[in-house]
């Protein structure tokens, strides 16, 4: 990975999430190519553990982005999602790395701009922060 | 350094007669007919060692049941070990429990210019020593308290616990703010490069503060800071205690008296503790040094006791939660209203089968020994109860 550019992963879940993405593209919207997207069904599938592997294989922040409250396709809702997000950002501010590092976004339904938008000053918001995390040897 | 074939020999697991009383032992393989010590042995040292991988090898919860009963003293868990180094190394993939959130942990804590913050939970009135050359070592208890939040774990007040006993007894020690993860599960799992990034960012810190002694409350710790790591980065110069081996001597010489505490409890010799460590009398003296407090034995208990059932944070299924299960019916079945145990694991282990079987499955109190006998002098950290 190349250490200069702020590295970033968003969990997108399949629905809202994944919409706001797709009207970026469909609107010629850029963003940093070290912007990761990884889509899942429903932001509930990622537990704590996942958001902390992604740190530890070097990501600089890592961005949650559902659905809107009442927009879940699964009535799960934000219920689960909040409670490892919640842990997950406690066990980074442990770790000395910075509890800001990790985000939860709920972004209306094919909103292509916010989540560029979203995205942009969450890169810019890192590099105030402290120098990148090393990636592990 | 680590060298597989060497540890595998070290092991001593030719010297194994075929005799199959591993098996009979064995918790994982009273319930699971698969998985079967005497076979993997065979197995793996037949001619025909490598093709295919043993899936079993991942089950074995290192409890260390078998050696305690092997004539030989085949250390089977540390051949286990080796196993899973051999099969990480030609690619196998852990099944991680917990979301892989453990390992995660672990290998971000060896990261060379970590600087945690990690010290927000110690209560103002413990008194640190700061200029002390012993330490208290921590373990992961602040991050356990986290990651298993849902499980109402609270193994800071067994570290919160020592510590006040420490003060009370007047020994003087400090705290690290940037120790690691002693790495004990990576090296469980195999993860030998893990391990030892873990255990030379630890000398390194030990190094800095010229520490001399550790005391640990973690029976993993304790066991990993005093054997593996001279095991694989040569003599470290430190003396390790468990607070057991520092409280016992004090209580029973008078020089330390606990309070009181109306209960009855029974005591969970953890295996790390007990079978490796050969620590069994020191708790037991401690708690009944309680006044009030009545202590009885499980069925199985001391170099028989059962384990907690779980493994380093890889491959926990439905065998693991029988011996829970079975555990902590031992439990029950002597009428305590507190099981105490030493390990933070063993906590989590045994709140988990609590948890999952929603209130189907005993609900002893699950309690650290350390909180428990600062608890019966009223400095516990919360009012009695």
């Amino acid at each position: 990975m190349n250490k200069s550019a702020i590295h970033l992963v968003v969990f997108a879940c399949n629905w809202d999430g994944l919409s706001c993405i797709e009207e970026a593209a469909r609107g010629g919207l850029t963003y940093p190519a070290s912007v990761r997207v990884v889509r899942v069904s429903c932001l509930s599938r990622v537990h704590q553990g996942l958001m902390l592997k992604a740190f530890e294989l070097g990501a600089d922040g890592v961005m949650l982005l559902g659905c809107e409250p009442g927009n879940c396709q699964y009535d799960i809702d934000a219920g689960l999602v909040t409670r490892e997000y919640e842990k997950a950002r406690i066990v980074l501010g442990l770790l000395g790395l910075g509890k800001e590092r990790l985000v939860l976004c709920h972004i209306p339904r094919g909103d292509g701009p916010g989540f560029v938008r979203r995205v942009t000053d969450f890169i810019k918001e890192l590099e105030q922060v402290r120098p990148a995390i090393p990636a592990r040897a | 350094m680590f060298d597989t074939e060497r540890e595998i020999i070290e092991s001593k697991i030719r010297l194994c007669l075929d005799c199959g009383k591993c098996t009979v032992v064995c918790p994982v393989a009273q319930h699971d007919p698969e998985f079967n010590p005497r076979l993997i042995a065979q197995r793996r040292l037949s001619q025909n060692s490598h093709s295919p991988q043993d899936e079993t090898i991942w089950q074995c919860i290192s409890c260390y049941m078998c050696v305690e009963r092997c004539n030989y003293y085949v250390k089977f868990p540390e051949f286990i070990h080796g196993l899973r180094a051999e099969a990480l190394a030609e690619g196998a993939q852990l099944q991680c429990t917990h979301g892989g959130a453990l390992q995660a942990l672990q290998h971000m804590m060896a990261r060379e210019d970590l600087l945690q913050d990690r010290l927000s939970w110690l209560p103002q009135d413990i008194e640190l020593s700061e200029q002390s050359d012993t330490i208290f070592f921590v373990g992961c208890a602040p991050y356990f308290d986290i990651v298993f939040s849902d499980l109402e774990v609270n193994t800071l007040k067994g570290v919160e616990g020592a510590l006040r006993l420490l003060n009370r007894a007047q020994i003087p020690f400090n705290i690290l703010a940037n120790e690691r993860c002693c790495g004990r599960d990576l090296l469980l799992q195999g993860d030998r490069e893990g391990f030892l990034a873990l255990a030379k960012a630890n000398m390194q810190e030990f190094a800095r503060y010229g520490v001399k002694k550790i005391i640990t409350n973690c029976p993993e710790c304790h066991y990993t800071l005093k054997v593996d790591y001279p095991n694989v980065l040569g003599d470290t110069g430190i003396q390790v205690m468990h607070l057991t081996e520092v409280i016992a001597p004090l209580v029973q010489s008078g020089e330390l008296s606990l309070g009181e505490l109306e209960k009855r409890a029974t005591y969970h010799d953890p295996c790390t503790l007990g079978r490796c460590s050969r620590i069994f009398d020191e708790p037991r003296q401690i708690l009944r040094a309680v006044t009030g407090l009545d202590v009885v034995e499980m069925e199985q208990s001391r170099e028989k006791a059962l384990c907690c059932g779980a493994s380093p944070w890889v491959y926990c299924g439905a065998v693991n939660r029988q011996i829970q299960d079975q555990r902590l019916t031992q439990a029950t079945a002597t009428g305590a209203d507190i099981l105490v145990t030493t390990c933070p694991k063993c906590q989590i282990h045994l709140r988990c089968a609590q948890k999952s079987r929603d209130g189907k499955i005993p609900q002893v109190e699950i309690q650290d020994l350390a909180f428990l006998a600062a608890r019966s002098l009223d400095i516990g950290g919360e009012s009695v109860g």
